[in-house]
C-alpha cells in the first residue's frame, strides 16, 4: 500500500533529513514510525502523503507515484493528521469545517450531510460551535474527525496525542482504532511508546534518516540497542518483564505479565 | 522568497559596522531612490546595492533578493503602462512618456526595497534594537515593537506554508494560475491569523513574565561605538541624498 525504495530527500541548507531509506507497509497494517526529536519523522509522512517529493528513490502510495501525482490526487486516497491541528481547521463553525474536506472531495450534497451529521454523532460535536473556541484536545479531535469524515484509505497520524490527556488521547485513538479495523491503513508517528504498544503491531525506528528496526512492536521494545539509538526508553511493563527475566519476557501487558506471576506462583 | 530577510552569519566590514549607520545608510539609499528622476542614477543605486550585497558575502541572497523584485517590479511597470496616458503613442496602448514613467516607477520600487532587505540580513535584530535604545535614545518599547515585527516574518512565512500544506494535504489542489492561487488563499488566513494571534499573545505573556517592563536603556551590555568603515558610509549616505535630489 506504501512502498519506499532507496529514497533520499534533504531539505535547503541542511543536511539529509531521510537517506536511503526503505520499506514497505502492507493493506490494513497499523504501524508506528518512532525515533528521536529530528529522526526525519514528519518528513517521510510528508513525503508519503506527497507534499514533499523525493530527491532520489521512489515513494508509491496505493500505487500512485507520488512524484506524478498531484497531491490533490493523492489526498483523496491519504488523510494527514498534522502535528499542529490549527493548520488545518478553517472554517467559522464545526459542522462547515467537517464538510469542507468532504466537499474537496467532490462528493454530493445529501451524501456530504449524511457523513457529517453521522460524524457529528460519533464524536460528540456540537456542529455550530467555532472552531478556535474549542480546546487543544478538542481541536486535535475535530482536525482528526474531519479527516476521518473522509474515509480515506490510508492514513497518517503525526503525533496524535501529543498534549492530551488520559481521556481524550484514548477517544483519538479509538477513532483510529476503528477506521484500521474498517480496513484503513495506518502509520502514526507517536512519542508515547505504552501508546504504540497498545494500539500498533508493527514498528519502524527511524534514526538520523536511515531506518535502524523494523518488526513486530513488542519485539522491537525489546531490543535495547535500537531503542538506546534512536533515543527511546520502552514502556515500563515490558522493561519490567525484562528485569523479571526468564518465564516472564514474553508478557507485554498487564494481564500477561499478571498470569505469568500467577501461573508460577501457583508452581512454587 | 523563503529566507531572504534572514539574519546571515559572517564577518565582513558590513557585518562588523554600527547597526545604525547601517540603518541609516539603507534608509538613505531609499531616499535618494525616491529624490532622483535620473533612469541611470536609479541603476546606479541598484549597482550599489548588488556591491553592498557582495562586499557583505551575500551576493547569491543579493540576486535571488533582485530576482524577487523584479517580479513584483514587472507587475508595477505594466501597470503603470496601463494606465498612462500623456505623450505619443509607440504601439497599442504604450505610450513613450509612459513607458519611462513606468521603467522608473519599477527600477525606484526595486532599489528602495533592497537595501532595506540587504540591511535586514546583514544586521541582527537584537544588535539593531539595542543601538537604537542605547545610542539613538529610542524608547525600548518602540525599538522592540520594530524588532518584533522584524522576527515574525520568516515565523508566518513558515507558518503560511504549513497551513498551505495542511490544505493541500486535504485536497486543496494549489496548481494552477495565480488568480486561482490568490481564490484559494484567501480562507486560508483564518488559519493563519489565529495561529499567528495565539503565538503573538503567547510571545507578549512571556516577554511580561521575564520583566520586559523593568528593562531599561542601562540595560544592554553591548556598546556600539562608530568604526573605521562608518564615517565613509556616513559620507557615502549624505553624497548620496544630495546626487539623489540633483538629478
Ligand atoms: N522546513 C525545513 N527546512 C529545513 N530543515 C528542516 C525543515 N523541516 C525539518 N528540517 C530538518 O530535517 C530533519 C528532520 O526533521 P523532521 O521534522 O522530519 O523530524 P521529526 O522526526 O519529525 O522530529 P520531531 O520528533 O521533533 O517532530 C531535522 O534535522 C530538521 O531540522
Ligand atoms: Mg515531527
Amino acid at each position: 500500500m506504501i512502498r519506499l525504495e532507496r529514497v533520499c530527500y534533504r531539505y535547503e541548507g541542511s543536511g539529509a533529513a531521510v537517506e536511503d531509506l526503505s520499506f514497505e507497509i502492507n493493506r490494513g497494517e497499523f504501524a508506528a514510525l518512532l525515533g528521536e526529536n529530528g529522526a526525519g519523522k514528519s518528513t517521510v509522512a510528508k513525503l508519503i502523503d506527497g507534499l514533499v517529493k523525493p530527491a532520489s528513490g521512489t515513494v508509491t502510495v496505493a500505487g500512485l507515484d507520488t512524484r506524478k501525482t498531484k497531491t490533490s490526487e493523492l489526498a483523496k486516497r491519504v488523510g494527514f493528521l498534522f502535528q499542529n491541528p490549527d493548520r488545518q481547521i478553517c472554517k467559522n463553525t464545526v459542522r462547515e469545517e467537517l464538510a469542507f474536506g468532504l466537499e474537496l472531495r467532490g462528493l454530493d450534497r445529501a451524501a456530504i450531510d449524511e457523513r457529517v451529521e453521522r460524524t457529528l454523532r460519533d464524536f460528540g460535536f456540537d456542529g455550530e460551535r467555532g472552531p478556535f473556541t474549542l480546546s487543544r484536545g478538542e481541536r486535535q479531535r475535530l482536525a482528526l474527525a474531519s479527516i476521518i469524515a473522509a474515509e480515506p484509505e490510508i492514513m497518517i497520524l503525526d503525533e496524535p496525542t501529543t498534549g492530551l490527556d488520559y481521556r481524550e488521547c484514548m477517544r483519538v485513538m479509538e477513532a483510529v482504532k476503528g477506521l484500521n479495523e474498517n480496513g484503513a491503513t495506518v502509520l502514526m508517528i507517536c512519542h508515547d511508546m505504552e501508546v504504540v504498544l497498545d494500539f500498533a503491531r508493527r514498528a519502524l525506528v527511524l534514526s538520523k534518516g536511515r531506518l535502524i528496526a523494523d518488526g513486530a512492536a513488542r519485539r522491537i521494545f525489546r531490543s535495547a540497542c535500537a531503542m538506546e539509538k534512536a533515543s527511546l526508553s520502552p514502556p515500563q511493563i515490558t522493561q519490567l518483564s525484562l528485569r523479571l527475566g526468564a518465564g516472564f519476557e514474553e508478557a507485554d501487558t498487564v494481564g500477561e505479565l499478571a498470569e505469568a506471576i500467577v501461573k508460577r506462583r501457583r508452581a512454587v | 522568497m523563503k529566507g531572504l530577510l534572514e539574519y546571515t552569519e559572517g564577518n565582513t566590514f558590513i557585518h562588523r559596522m554600527n547597526p545604525l549607520v547601517k540603518l541609516l545608510l539603507a534608509l538613505c539609499v531609499c531616499a535618494a531612490a525616491f529624490a532622483s528622476d535620473s533612469l541611470a542614477f536609479l541603476a546606479a543605486l541598484l549597482a550599489i546595492d548588488l556591491a553592498l550585497g557582495a562586499a557583505g558575502g551575500v551576493f547569491g541572497k543579493a540576486l535571488r533578493l533582485l530576482a524577487g523584485l523584479l517580479k513584483a517590479g514587472l507587475l508595477l511597470f505594466v501597470l503603470q503602462l496601463l494606465f498612462f496616458r500623456e505623450g505619443r503613442p509607440l504601439f497599442l496602448f504604450v505610450t513613450d512618456e509612459g513607458a519611462l514613467t513606468a521603467a522608473k516607477l519599477a527600477l525606484r520600487f526595486i532599489a528602495a526595497c533592497m537595501p532595506l532587505a540587504l540591511m535586514l540580513g546583514l544586521t541582527r535584530t537584537g544588535d539593531l534594537t539595542n543601538a537604537l535604545v542605547k545610542t539613538a535614545h529610542v524608547p525600548y518599547k518602540y525599538a522592540f515593537t520594530l524588532s518584533a515585527a522584524i522576527r515574525f516574518i520568516p515565523l508566518f512565512m513558515s507558518e503560511m506554508e504549513g497551513v498551505m500544506e495542511a490544505q493541500a494535504s486535504r485536497g486543496v489542489d494549489f496548481d494552477g494560475g495565480p488568480l486561482k492561487k490568490i481564490r484559494l488563499a484567501l480562507p486560508l488566513c483564518v488559519p493563519l491569523l489565529m495561529i499567528s494571534v495565539r503565538k503573538i499573545d503567547g510571545s507578549a505573556v512571556a516577554a511580561e513574565a521575564r520583566g520586559f517592563n523593568l528593562r531599561g536603556r542601562a540595560s544592554g551590555y553591548k556598546d556600539y561605538p562608530l568604526g573605521t568603515a562608518d564615517l565613509p558610509a556616513a559620507a557615502l549616505c549624505a553624497a548620496l541624498v544630495a546626487l539623489g535630489i540633483i538629478t
